[in-house]
């Protein structure tokens, strides 16, 4: 995965993070919680060409809670027409808990698989240890699951190269390399293009970074070859002091600059075809 | 045990919810869905140890006492 693939004008697949378990509606009332306003949100972003749609699941109060995702998979499946759906299978809780994202019926085309923790506030995000990544990726594997590998930071990488010897991951691997603060990788172009050189062979990549950076790191993304992630649950904002009116803003935007750089959005079955999934 | 400034409210700060969510007494802010986990106990979470917000706030709310305004290390 390189900038040759993009002078190939490979499709990109573009993926709509809606919600995620970071943050609620205090901080933006336009962040979708419930299973159908999640699903309203989600299908406006497949009308502007979002291929893939990574699904968290909250209680009535916000909270996390992974026992609704089974509903919030049926949402989506009633309202879109074809969109893949990747559950997570991070967050902070047990790993009982967790697993809840591959097992929902029917069962998910994709799910997150963190590569390790990393810090919040005073703690870290429990359970991410080896175990628990190599059980996850054994249940994906055998479940015909495509896992996309969290690399928080730097070191996750090697994890992946690490798992990859295992024999628990199909090609071509798909990496979502992640950019932010805490201990998420440094964002910063050097980082990007760093993290890129060092991807394992047969793999494809995944740009995320978070806030600010959403804009500038995953148009990197795109000119380097990669697939990009958008949506609100990276990023609150539009621009600086301008809050997020609703994820199909952020997708709309993604699938512009995509346009204009040249790069076709990859449909559902087309990104079916890229992960090897079909 | 949950902790003692976790209340569940439709509106507070300015805010307000069709639903209850999780506020924190202590600074008077509705709190995220990942630090509702540490305000809840749940999983290996504790709010005594891992929350920065509980930890300055009891620290705060015990200097302001008169004995402890005496005795207070910053004072020292
Ligand atoms: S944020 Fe901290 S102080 Fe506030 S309710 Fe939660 S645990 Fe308690």
């Amino acid at each position: 995965m390189a900038y040759t693939d993009y002078l190939n004008r490979d499709k990109l697949m573009l993926t709509v993070a809606t919600t995620g378990g970071v943050h609620g509606k205090d901080a933006n009332p336009n962040l979708p919680e419930q299973p159908e306003e999640i699903a309203e949100q989600v299908r406006e972003c497949e009308k502007l060409g979002a291929a893939i749609v990574h699904v968290h699941g909250r209680s009535e109060t916000g909270e996390n809670n992974s026992a609704r995702l089974q509903e919030v998979n049926d949402a989506i499946r009633e309202r879109c027409d074809d969109i893949i759906i990747q559950n997570t299978t991070g967050g902070q809780a047990v790993l009982e808990e967790r697993i809840k994202g591959i097992r929902t019926d029917p069962l998910p085309e994709m799910a997150s698989l963190d590569m390790g923790p990393f810090n919040r506030d005073r703690h870290i995000i429990t359970e991410h240890n080896r175990h628990n990544i190599d059980l996850l990726a054994e249940e994906m594997q055998s479940k015909g699951i495509k896992p996309e590998l969290e690399v928080f930071n730097n070191g996750h990488l090697n994890e992946v190269y690490r798992l990859i010897e295992t024999g628990l991951l199909d090609e071509p691997y798909y990496i979502n390399i992640i950019f932010g603060g805490g201990t998420f990788s440094i964002p910063s172009p050097k980082n990007v293009l760093n993290l890129v050189q060092n991807l394992p062979d047969n793999s494809k990549f995944n740009l995320l970074a978070t806030g600010p950076h959403q804009l500038p790191l995953t148009t990197m993304g795109m000119i380097l070859g990669g697939h990009v992630r958008v949506g609100m649950e990276d990023n609150l904002y539009f621009r600086r002091g301008e809050p997020v009116k609703s994820n199909a803003q952020l997708v709309e935007r993604a699938a512009n600059i995509a346009s204009n750089l040249d790069r076709e959005l990859a449909t559902p079955d087309e990104a079916r075809e890229i992960l090897g999934m079909k | 045990m949950t902790c003692p400034y976790l209340a569940y409210l439709r509106e507070g700060d300015n805010k307000s919810f069709d639903h209850e969510r999780p506020f924190c007494g202590a600074t008077e802010s509705f709190v995220s869905p990942m630090q509702a986990d540490l305000c809840n106990d749940r999983f290996d979470f504790h709010h005594t140890t891992h929350c920065s917000i509980y930890q300055e706030y009891e620290r705060n709310t015990e200097l302001e006492t008169p004995i402890d305004r005496m005795v207070s290390p910053i004072d020292e």
